[in-house]
């Protein structure tokens, strides 16, 4: 997985480092050889043993691993991987008994990237929506045109007074929050941050809870998805169990395409593929997509949806 | 991710393998197999609680080891299962049959239990209650077997070799197990023996 050097604790990082200068006057890597006096000073406390790992390290002198640019990448040759359709089968055995919509069908994105850099982060909108309920509370002014738009476009809550009366009761009935900039006077002066930011539903502007544009934002997020690139693999729920081959294969391709397209508005010097993607599940197993539909051994892909 | 090797063995061997080979692994007669004797089956469900106790444990048994193989050989078929909290309830495998049931269902089936939390049949589906209360699972398979005449599908030259592999490398784990476990006592008694020396040279020390 990771090289050496990563495993190692802070401190002891440290350490090799600043033994690596008392052998050599002249660092080798200046990149790499960072003075810490405060990891220093806090791995003070066994004086001995530092000496011994010194003495030790002049014996063998093994030069420490450095880190590799990028992600390791194993070959995928002796990988089986499978076509949708007879992936969906397994995982569908294996969901058995399971509540369909409870359960859910993964992916995970593996990506060929640097280890540092700019991760990919965003949201996305399935063709045929995964969660099954998401409820939302919008806080806008009551009697305006956003209150009407925010109520068509499927929010739960609306209003200012009766939402803030609502939460400081400890009513709190909604999954996301948001709020349009005209209500955020009266939404400090409510004094909910206490109660709504624990529970990650503070409204702000830069997560893009607060705009203007209410009834769009609540559309996105009925259907909405976020996701982030971390250790290189993009992991997000993709349909549920019920979802028929060729829905899951609607948001399987929308998915891929947003991050590809995430993948190439990133700076003209980073450049992310797309190396492997696994289709999982709740309760099961992984399974390595080769990209095609269906192979010679599917089934009928009208039987492979419901229970 | 984790090392390929390592995923595509116990994908493979553990648990695709799992799922095509073994007790439940069998086809239900389909619509164009069916015989007037033995019907199709559109559906089942199973029911049984919560906990073991109360002859309930076949039943879940039943479902973790049959039902992921008859559903890998019968995609088409849905299959659902209930979770009770009643102990006391019945552990029922409802089987629905297109327009009637078969003729050993009088036989097998239980004509007094009703299943209320199964999903109620259409018109033209006929249900078979098997009660399943204190069978194991292989029991309630065979019992479910007679029922629809489900025909078993028995493994092929490969995954007959894959199975033998996989014997082979539980013999071969057993084995390695026993010795890398000696090696690590032997170095962790060197190293407690060096351990030791080294405290008695401190006390002739202090002396």
């Amino acid at each position: 997985m990771s090289s050496f050097s990563s495993v190692l604790p802070t401190a002891a990082r440290g350490l090799a480092s600043s033994c690596r200068s008392s052998l050599r006057p002249v660092p080798l890597a200046p990149v790499v050889y960072r003075p810490q006096p405060i990891r220093w000073a806090s791995s003070s406390k066994g004086s001995s043993k530092k000496s011994s790992s010194q003495s030790q390290s002049k014996k063998k002198e093994k030069p420490t691993k450095k880190h590799a640019k990028e992600f390791f990448q194993r070959d995928l040759k002796p990988m089986e991987q499978f076509a949708l359709c007879d992936a969906m089968r397994y995982i569908r055995a294996f969901e058995v008994g399971r509540e369909p919509t409870v359960a859910k069908y993964e992916v995970h994105v593996r990506l060929k990237t640097k280890r540092d850099g700019p991760v990919i982060r965003n949201m996305l909108r399935f063709p045929h929506s995964v969660q099954t309920e998401s409820r939302i509370c919008v806080i806008c002014p009551p009697g305006s045109r956003h209150e009407k738009e925010a109520r068509a476009a499927g929010a739960v809550l609306v209003g200012e007074q009766e939402v803030f009366d609502a939460v400081k009761a400890g009513k709190i009935e909604f999954d996301r929050c948001i709020a349009h900039p005209d209500s955020m006077e009266a939404f400090s002066k409510a004094n909910l941050g206490r109660i709504l930011g624990p529970r990650g539903l503070m409204p702000s502007a830069k997560t893009g809870t607060v705009v203007e544009d209410v009834a769009a934002r609540v559309e996105m997020l009925r259907g909405g998805t976020v996701y982030r690139e971390r250790d290189a693999v993009i992991r997000l729920p993709i349909g549920q169990l019920g979802f028929s081959p060729e829905q899951l294969r609607d948001n399987l391709r929308a998915t891929l395409d947003q991050i590809k397209k995430d993948a190439a508005r990133m700076n003209d010097r980073i450049t992310k593929e797309v190396y492997e993607v696994v289709l999982s599940s709740t309760n099961g197993p992984g399974f390595s997509l080769n990209g095609e539909f269906k192979s010679d051994q599917s089934v009928d892909t009208a039987a492979m949806h419901g229970a | 991710m984790v090392n390929v090797f390592k995923r595509m063995r116990k994908l493979k061997s553990v648990r695709i393998l799992n799922v095509r080979v073994g007790t439940g692994a069998a086809v239900f007669p389909a619509p164009s197999s069916a015989t007037p004797e033995f019907p199709a089956i559109t559906r089942l469900h199973l029911t049984y609680a919560r906990k073991i106790y109360g002859g309930h444990q076949g039943a879940r048994h039943f479902w973790r080891n049959c039902l992921p193989r008859l559903k890998y050989h019968n995609p088409g078929i849905p299959m659902t299962v209930r979770q009770t909290t009643d102990q006391e309830g019945p552990a029922a495998l409802s089987v629905y049959f297109a327009q009637q049931a078969s003729k050993t269902a009088s036989m097998i089936a239980a004509a007094d239990l009703k299943d209320t939390h199964a999903p109620a049949p259409a018109d033209n589906e006929q249900v078979a209650v098997l009660d399943v209360k204190g069978l194991a699972y292989p029991e309630i398979w065979s019992k479910l077997k007679n029922l629809t005449n489900a025909t078993e599908i028995a493994a092929t030259e490969a995954e007959k070799t894959e199975l033998r592999k996989l014997e082979q490398m539980k013999v071969k784990a057993e084995h390695d197990r026993v010795r890398i476990a000696t090696m690590r006592q032997k170095k962790k008694d060197q190293e407690r023996m060096l351990q030791e020396a080294r405290g008695e040279i401190e006390k002739l020390k202090q002396l």
